[in-house]
């Protein structure tokens, strides 16, 4: 019972990291065209047009395909309530990946944002 | 060279990107409906999975919401940092129940009020503290 508990844990986990690094990837490409500031249709467009032919947007999107299969799987093995509460922990690692990759500024405010967000979900996925 | 800050334009297009995202689960969830009897025992079975999911007008419905979020979604990061626009795209954990409460006419007990208010309290944070950025 308890090995089972742990795997899946795992793969939650597994799924969380591949959701972080579609989110840096995306992050980091957008960056990399610095000055795109997207303010009509016109230039959102010419903008999402640039960005899907860069290759880390690509990975991006493997990621994403990636996690939700494996996310798939854990929902076929466990109740939805506590994979959604696992889930929350992708805030965590998404707010560590962008503090270490990205470089973005964390102040008090924003970690006690992210804890928060973290907390809450836990909370209204074990309520019913 | 441009302030990453939180505005009205971009909360709104946050709230979009969510309910385009429950959009997207809701199509996928739909085109799926019509083969939940089958049980993938094989490669026939699995073929015959396909075909019925394929033909399936609410999968590319699904395809077309995935896309729309993808650009809601880059836009939305062109303008802010990550840290801060992942904690704030939680609106539909709030957004959910509300509908819940005012159009299923559902109860919400204490502990999800509670958990309600720990992510508007996150979110919150999450956006002031985009205000201490200086201009990058």
């Amino acid at each position: 019972m308890y090995s089972s508990i742990f795997f899946l844990l795992g793969l939650i986990a597994l799924a969380d990291v591949f959701d972080t690094t579609r989110e840096l990837c995306l992050k980091s490409a957008i960056n990399s065209l610095d000055g795109y500031s997207p303010n009509t249709i016109k230039k959102v467009l010419q903008f999402v047009w640039t960005l899907v032919r860069l290759p880390k947007v690509w990975i991006s999107f493997l990621c994403s395909v990636l996690s939700l299969f494996l996310y798939l799987f854990v929902l076929s093995k466990a109740d939805l309530s506590v994979a959604f509460a696992l889930d929350s922990m992708h805030y965590i690692f998404i707010a560590f990946a962008a503090k270490w990759v990205l470089k973005e500024k964390f102040g008090v405010m924003r970690w006690m944002g992210t804890i928060c967000v973290a907390i809450g979900i836990t909370l209204v996925s074990f309520s019913h | 060279m441009f302030k990453k800050r939180i505005t009205l334009k971009i909360l709104l297009f946050l709230i979009a990107s969510d309910i385009l995202e429950t959009c997207t689960h809701y199509c996928f969830k739909k085109s799926t409906l019509p083969v939940s009897e089958i049980t993938i025992n094989g490669f026939s079975s699995a073929v015959s999975f396909f075909r019925i999911v394929v033909f399936s007008p609410f999968l590319w419905l699904g395809f077309l919401f995935v896309g729309l979020t993808f650009v809601v979604w880059s836009t939305i990061l062109s303008k802010i940092d990550l840290s801060v626009a992942v904690p704030a795209a939680s609106f539909s954990y709030i957004l959910v129940p509300l509908v819940s409460i005012v159009f299923l006419h559902e109860q919400i007990d204490t502990l999800r009020w509670c958990g309600i208010a720990m992510i508007l309290l996150g979110i919150i944070f999450a956006s002031i503290s985009s205000k201490e950025k200086r201009i990058v």
